[in-house]
This record gives C-alpha cells, structure tokens and sequence, in this order.
C-alpha cells in the first residue's frame, strides 16, 4: 500500500537520508530501527509532505504520488501520524486535540463515535477532557496522541518513537496498544530506537544507519543479527 | 471617585477600540508569524470606506456605513494577502514586515493624496445623545462603540474556541506541521484568518470616525503602535490576554489623563510595556515559542 523508492533528503547541503527504498502492506506492522540523527524522522515527515526529498518516489494506496501533494492532501487519503514527543497542542483541551484529529472527516457523526469510543478505551482521558494537554503526564500525553491519530480511522499510522521520555511500565502499555492497533487491521509504519520492544511486535524491521538501510528482515532475523544486538539490545530495556 | 468612575468608563470605551485593532494584529502575527504593519492601515481604510459611502449616500444610517466599512478592509485585507503576505509567508519574518510595511505607507500616502493630511470631519449616524448612568455620563455613540467592539471581541473569542475552523486556527498558532498533517489547509486558514482582522478593523473603524467626529489618513500609526504594544504586554498565546491588556491600556491612559495630564496619555503604554517585559519576557499570559 505505500511504496518508498530511492528517496534522498537533505537539510540545506547535509543528507539526511540516502537512497532509503521500503514498502508496507495493508494490515502490516513494519519498523524502521536506528539511532539519533539516522534518519528516521526524515522519512516519516517527508512521507507526510512537511519535507521535499531532493529525489525518489513515494507512492500511496491506488499510486497516488505523494511527493505531489500537499500535507493536508495526504492526511485525506488516510495516512495519521504520532509524532515524536507527542507534540499535542498543548494549549487545547484534550478533547478539542481529539476533535482536531477528525478535522477533514466528513462525517461528523463518525467522528464523535470515535472520540467517544477512545475516552472509552482510555477512562484517564475522559477524567480529563477538559483539561489542557499541556497539563498532563507524558504517558497520559501519548496516549492522546494515539487517539487524536486514530479518530480519522487511518489506513496507515505513522509513529516516531511511542516510548520516547515515558516510563518502563508506560513503554509496556504503548507497545500493547500498538499492536491492538495493528489488529484493528491498521498497517503501522514505526520508527523507534527500543529495538527489543520494538522487535517484538513488529512483523518486519529495517535497520537504518546514516541515511541508509543496511539491513531489512523478518523480525525475528533482525533481532536475532549480531550487529542488531550489539547495536540496540546491549542492555536495552 | 467620580472622575475615576468617569475615567473608567472612557478608558474603557478607547481600550476596546484599542483591543479590536490588536486583536487583528495578533492573530496575523500568532496564526500566520506575520508582522502585519499594514494591518492598522486597513482600520483606516474602512474608517474612510465608511466615510464615502455615508457622504454618497447619507440615508445609509450606522449599520449600513459599518458594513461598507468592512467590505472596503476586507478588500484591501483580502488583496494585501493575496500579493504580499502568502508569497513572502514562511520564509524570513522580516520579509513580510518590511512588504507589509510598504503597504502600509502606500495606504496612508495614498490615502493623504486622495483626502489631505488633515483631519477630515466624520459623518454624525448617530444622534448626538447623554446617557446617565448614575455617577457617569456617556455619549450614545460611546456606549454603542463600546457595545460593537465587545461583540467584535466575543466573535472572536466564540470562533478560535467553539467552531472547528477556529481551533485549527489555535491549532496552527501552536504546531503548524501538526495541523497540516492533520487534514488542515493551513494556506486557506491563514487567508481566512487575515480577511477576518480586516473585516472586524472595517467595522471597529466606523464607529471610531463616528466616536472621534473624525477620520485622519495616518490614524493607522497611532493604532498600530497600541496593538504591538498591547500584544507584547500580553504575550500571544491567549488571543483574550491580548484583549484584555488593550482594555487595560485603554483604561490606564483615561486615568492618566484624568489625574495626571492628557500630555503623558502616549507615554503610559510604553511604561506598561517596560514594566512587564522587565518581569516577564513572554507576556502576562505566555507566548507560543517561535
């Protein structure tokens, strides 16, 4: 369903990322592994049309080519993103960050069932409505993220790094969602750096290292690489 | 007490005149990071917008002239947008202070040619009238300038917090990135929300000609001052700071007047200024980092 060819994006004259080719089908859980400064942002933001690759293709769905597009374009054709840091308007209420999540959804209605079945899913969130986001504890932020994504209903998720900043047992819970998520029949492109957890829910991996990916597999192939462990599950939690 | 009570009450009816301008001024700057220097000369436009129709056609009473008012700022809001701010928008925020403030002197410039340097008198729409309130007496058209600025005001207050358009407005004051990735046109709302300052100035404009019995092709340089004023002092994070601190100003330049003298009246925003910078860099009420 998504298609990455040969992509190259640079900040000013510095390549970011260099000829990164990967694919995700539907219903797929894929996860791209690397450390700061590798890249893996820049795919995820230039996927969502905040950056322009200097070359290389991306294409969506039925062949939609999504370096065409504008970043509100792409959203419509269902493409929902965690961010990394959560990066909540923080100044809005956690539900307005919530109806905010439904903003190009045509069917309104739609769009309150979903809240409402996310204030279900997360009765923290619901104690807090109408609370600013700003105000809450970054495992309760995540998880407005999470749901802010999910209200368009997307067939594919993007999510920079979930468990970054949270606590051990909030990474646990994230990395459950996740998958419930992925269940729910939505393919989640991921980018993190706890390869450990990371590996154990995802289907297939990529290894990105300077820009570049030096390896692709199975996660259980990835995991069980040498230079994998001793790169990101030397003590790892 | 009866001065101060006095006093109040014309504070407040120039501090709302004062917020609705800066209002205007604040959503550019916090929505679009535009520096909007045109934006008080857009005010000045629909104050002589309203003036020509209302001498054309006198029959057009108060609403009418207001509505006029609006149409001439909204046009010119709606072309400066169009030809200066969303090509220069995104890049260097000098770039659309220096292309805005161009604009701004062709306003006046163009404006002064078109009707002279002087003061040029206002048409009267509404009957020259007391109202008592017990220990204050206001005019009619203050406590109608005063009622049109509140409703201006409560629009907006209504819109950014209650309508889906607004809060992705509030939303793209925060995280641009995020709102776009998030389904929002934020070229169309940054056009919409430039039209929306213009249109409320067109509006606030006419009742000020009307207040002051008089429109003034560079009153924009007066304006524009209070509402950078009134935006620092407040911080840009909540649009109701920014109008609260114009009323404030409003109120503290009519004390000073009163008690003081009228001479120090200009002055006494830039103490505000100073004082609350010292103290707090952000603002009263915070501002969005940048």
């Amino acid at each position: 369903m998504l298609t990455i060819r040969d992509l190259a994006v640079s900040y000013g004259a510095v390549p970011a990322v260099n000829g990164v080719s990967l694919e995700i089908e539907p219903g797929e859980l894929r996860v791209i592994l690397g450390a700061n400064g590798a890249g893996k942002t820049t795919i995820l933001k230039t996927l969502l049309g905040l950056l322009r690759p200097r070359s290389g293709e991306i294409r969506f769905g039925n062949g939609a080519d999504l370096l065409r597009m504008k970043p509100h374009e792409i959203h419509r054709l269902g493409i929902a993103w965690v961010p990394e840091g959560r990066q909540l308007w923080n100044t809005l209420t956690v539900m307005d960050n919530l109806r905010l999540g439904g903003f190009a959804q045509a069917d309104r209605t739609a769009v309150e069932r979903r809240i409402g079945e996310m204030l279900e899913r997360f009765p923290r969130l619901k104690e807090r409505e109408n609370q600013v986001a700003g105000s809450l504890s970054g495992g309760e932020q995540q998880m407005v993220a999470i749901a802010r994504a999910l209200i368009s209903a997307p067939k594919l998720l993007l999510m920079d790094e979930p468990s970054l900043g949270l606590a051990p047992l909030v990474v646990r819970d994230v990395f459950t969602l996740v998958k419930e998520i992925n269940a729910m029949g939505i393919a989640i492109l991921m980018v993190e750096q706890n390869a450990r957890q990371a590996l154990k829910v995802a289907h297939w991996a990529y290894l990105l290292e300077n820009g570049r990916i030096v390896e692709s597999g199975s996660a259980a192939e990835i995991g069980a690489k040498e230079s994998v462990q001793a790169v990101f599950l030397g003590g790892h939690t | 007490m009866e001065l101060f009570l006095q006093q109040l009450a014309n504070g407040l009816v120039i501090g709302s005149t004062y917020a609705v301008v800066a209002i205007g001024f604040a959503l550019a700057f916090t929505v679009l990071r535009v520096i909007n220097f045109a934006h008080p000369d857009i005010f000045m436009v629909g104050m002589f917008a309203g003036l020509a129709a209302s001498t054309q056609w006198p029959a057009l009473g108060f609403a009418l002239t207001m509505l006029v008012g609006a149409l001439g700022a909204g046009l010119v809001g709606f072309a400066l947008e169009r030809t200066v701010i969303a090509p220069l928008r995104g890049r260097d925020v000098l770039m659309t202070l220096i292309g805005t403030l161009g604009v701004a002197i062709i306003l006046q410039n163009g404006m002064a040619v078109i009707v002279g340097p002087d003061p040029v008198a206002y048409p009267a729409l509404l009957p020259r009238r007391f109202i008592d309130l017990g220990p204050v007496a206001l005019t009619l058209r203050q406590v109608v300038n005063f009622a049109v600025c509140l409703v201006l005001l409560g629009l907006v207050s209504f819109y950014v917090r209650a309508t889906p358009y607004g809060r992705a407005t509030r939303a793209i004051a925060e995280r641009p990135d995020v709102a776009a990735a998030f389904g929002v046109n934020v070229a169309r709302i940054c056009q919409f929300t430039i039209l929306l300052a213009s249109i409320m100035a067109g509006v606030a404009a006419v009742s000020v000609g009307m207040l002051y019995g008089s429109a003034h092709a560079f009153i924009g340089l007066l304006y524009g001052l209070k509402a950078f004023i009134c935006m620092l002092v407040a911080g840009n994070r909540y649009f109701e700071g920014v109008m609260v601190v114009a009323i404030g100003i409003g109120v503290i330049e009519a004390l000073v007047t009163g008690y003081i003298s009228s001479s120090l009246r200009d002055a006494a925003a830039f103490f505000v200024l100073i004082g609350v910078l010292y103290f707090r860099p952000n603002g009263l009420f915070g501002s969005y980092a940048t």
